[in-house]
């Protein structure tokens, strides 16, 4: 098909401003990052995007290693905020994903717990910050609150409807043919599971573990009712990056939040190659 | 080495009778078909045999012993499943070494059986591939390499080469009866393919939502449906069914009278007229109307008939079936 070359040139002028509207507010971080103070400041109103004079002083500061004269040194540094986020939205996503897989294999071949889907949606119906409230009054009576495990297990409980959802759906799609054969050939039920169902469901698996890994990890919410100090995660942490002299920190803020945008994206190259489709390709007569 | 038998099976799921009484036995060392359309039953009895399924009712022998509690893992059955159902995350080697691995056979003999089965199926030069890599035919080998491997007491096959086509399909068929031979053992054989029925099986049952309908030798079958269903299914073009009168010696108490195609003889005169004609090399069919009635005629070479032409139809009285209001046969 031949398209006329003004709409051919609409098309790419309609890409470009999506690029464009999704990668200046990036873009933008990144510059910040490296700016010194006097170029973040809103006072230096003096807009570029190439830093003058790029420094990684936003850098050390959040770790405590900075020098400079012109803004307070912070009470707390970035490290722990960095440990919490990493350990919640690991943990989290662990327990989300085991807990979600079981129940979604369990539903998809051996229809237990019918009412399950249900029940996992209705959690999703109204914003999880509803019931937020009580769920901190019984993490005060457990002695979670302020716990990276007590974060995890909220996450893990706020994010296995989707690991349940997404996995039912891939579980529903994998031909039963290919566990009973592995039955007949002399399996239990789970050897099939390890043998042959998990290693077939190794790209739905990292593709659904990605998923739930950032959707805990940009929690900012959940996180700020039930942390205060010492677990408190990176976006919490972050907000509360200002001082009275400066205002908001602007460059640190930007620093923090490139580092807070490496693991999902090592996770994210880590599990490409697995997330190839056509995974059942083969396996059964077209 | 098994004879599996039913007693009495019946098998629901929900509201639908998926098999209805069923009763029959497989002699040991048979090729048996199960045969009929779809969703008449074929692959629940395969799954029950497997033990996949239970029964609702009923009871399933193996070499008279109930395997009602019995897992599929220790029935000891090989199953070629419709869709082949090879696992796809492992190579073709893999995939037909598994059924050995998982019963923890010596590593020394499960080269020497890979081996065996690799050069019966002439596969020894894809074993390296991955299903995905494999064409319809090759993977269809992979999967009955992988039931062959282990030397199950009965093979059970769920239409397994229904994905190739025509020609190849007639050679694979050639082969896996020479396989069956070969083997010895029971292999139930389902299809919905009623040449391929007829020219593999030692005995076939016809199925018909659940039940079955008549037992016995293809030939057999074909030559004494006992209702006018089974005489339908099997014989291509399919038997006749006219009304009675329409074919001079017909028995009048017969509410239907079949004719086999091959059977009806045409000859130049009145009465008839020819509609359609497919010459098909070795023979022709004729379409032809009578009397309301439409009916096809298979005649030897290639007879100088044409469309619209007047014709005389008729049949030897001992080539007729009869069939009364149920379909049923009538007694001679």
């Amino acid at each position: 098909m031949t398209r006329s070359p003004l709409i051919e040139l609409l098309r790419y002028a309609a890409i470009l401003l999506a690029v464009a509207i999704t990668l200046v507010p990036i873009l933008w971080m990144v510059s910040i990052a490296f700016k010194p103070v006097a170029e973040w400041q809103a006072a230096g109103a003096d807009l570029t995007w190439i830093p003058r004079d790029p420094t990684l002083e936003n850098f050390r500061y959040l770790f405590g290693r900075s020098d400079s004269a012109l803004i307070v040194a912070l009470e707390r540094t970035a490290t722990r905020p960095i440990l919490a986020s990493i350990l919640a939205a690991s943990f989290g996503t662990l327990i989300a994903m085991t807990a979600g897989t079981a129940a979604a294999y369990g539903l998809s071949r051996f229809g237990a717990g019918a009412n399950l889907p249900l029940a996992l949606i209705q959690l999703r119906l109204f914003p999880p910050m509803a019931v937020m409230i009580p769920v901190m009054i019984m993490w005060a009576f457990l002695s979670l609150m302020d716990t990276w495990w007590g974060l995890a297990l909220i996450y893990g409980i706020v994010t296995l409807p989707f690991a349940f959802w997404l996995m039912k759906t891939f579980f529903d799609d994998m031909p039963r043919e290919i566990e009973e054969a592995a039955l007949v050939e002399g399996c239990t039920r789970l050897r099939v599971f390890l043998k042959v169902t998990l290693p077939m469901m190794r790209a739905p698996l990292a593709s659904a573990t990605l998923f739930v890994f950032i959707l805990n990890w940009s929690d900012y919410l959940v996180a700020l009712l039930l942390t205060t100090r010492q677990w408190a995660t990176i976006p919490v942490y972050m907000a509360s990056l200002s001082s009275s002299m400066t205002g908001q920190l602007y460059g640190a803020k930007a620093a923090l939040g490139l580092i807070a945008a490496v693991p999902p994206v090592i996770l994210g190259i880590l599990i490409q190659r697995h997330l190839v489709r056509g995974l059942t390709f083969g396996a059964l007569k077209q | 080495m098994a004879e599996i038998a039913f007693v009495n099976v019946t098998k629901r799921y929900g509201n639908t009778v998926a098999v209805d009484g069923a009763s029959f036995t497989v002699a040991d060392n048979e090729f048996f078909c199960l045969f009929g359309p779809p969703l008449c039953g074929k692959t629940t009895i395969l799954r029950l045999i497997l033990g996949l399924e239970t029964p609702d009712s009923g009871e399933i022998l193996i070499d008279d012993r109930p395997v009602t509690h019995v897992g599929p893992a220790e029935r000891n059955i090989a199953m070629v499943f419709q869709n082949l159902a090879l696992f796809p995350h492992m190579t073709a080697e893999q995939n037909i070494r598994f059924p050995l691995v998982e019963r923890r056979v010596p590593e020394a003999r499960i080269r020497e059986r890979l081996a065996h089965a690799a050069a019966k199926l002439h596969i020894g030069h894809i074993l390296h591939k991955h299903p995905a890599q494999l064409s319809g035919g090759e993977r269809q080998r992979v999967a009955i390499a992988r039931a062959l491997v282990r030397d199950p007491i009965a093979f059970l096959m769920d239409d397994p080469i229904s994905a190739l086509d025509a020609r190849l399909r007639e050679e694979a068929r050639v082969e896996l009866k020479r396989l069956q031979r070969e083997a010895g053992r029971t292999l139930i054989y389902v299809t919905h393919d009623q040449e391929e029925a007829m020219s593999v099986a030692d005995r076939m049952a016809i199925l018909d939502h659940g039940r079955i309908r008549q037992i016995g030798a293809p030939v057999a079958l074909y030559d004494r449906p006992n209702s006018a269903y089974v005489a339908q299914l099997l014989g291509s073009p399919p038997i006749n069914l006219l009304p009675p009168g329409l074919l001079p010696g017909a028995r009048a108490d017969a509410v239907q009278v079949g004719i086999r195609p091959e059977d009806v003889e045409v000859r130049p005169g009145a009465g008839a007229r020819v509609t359609g004609v497919e010459p098909l090399g070795g023979y022709t069919v004729l379409t032809i109307e009578a009397q309301g009635a439409s009916l096809r005629a298979m005649l030897r070479g290639q007879p100088a008939y044409a469309p619209g032409q007047s014709i005389a139809i008729g049949a030897a009285p001992e080539r007729m079936h009869f069939f009364g209001p149920e379909g049923e046969r009538l007694a001679s």
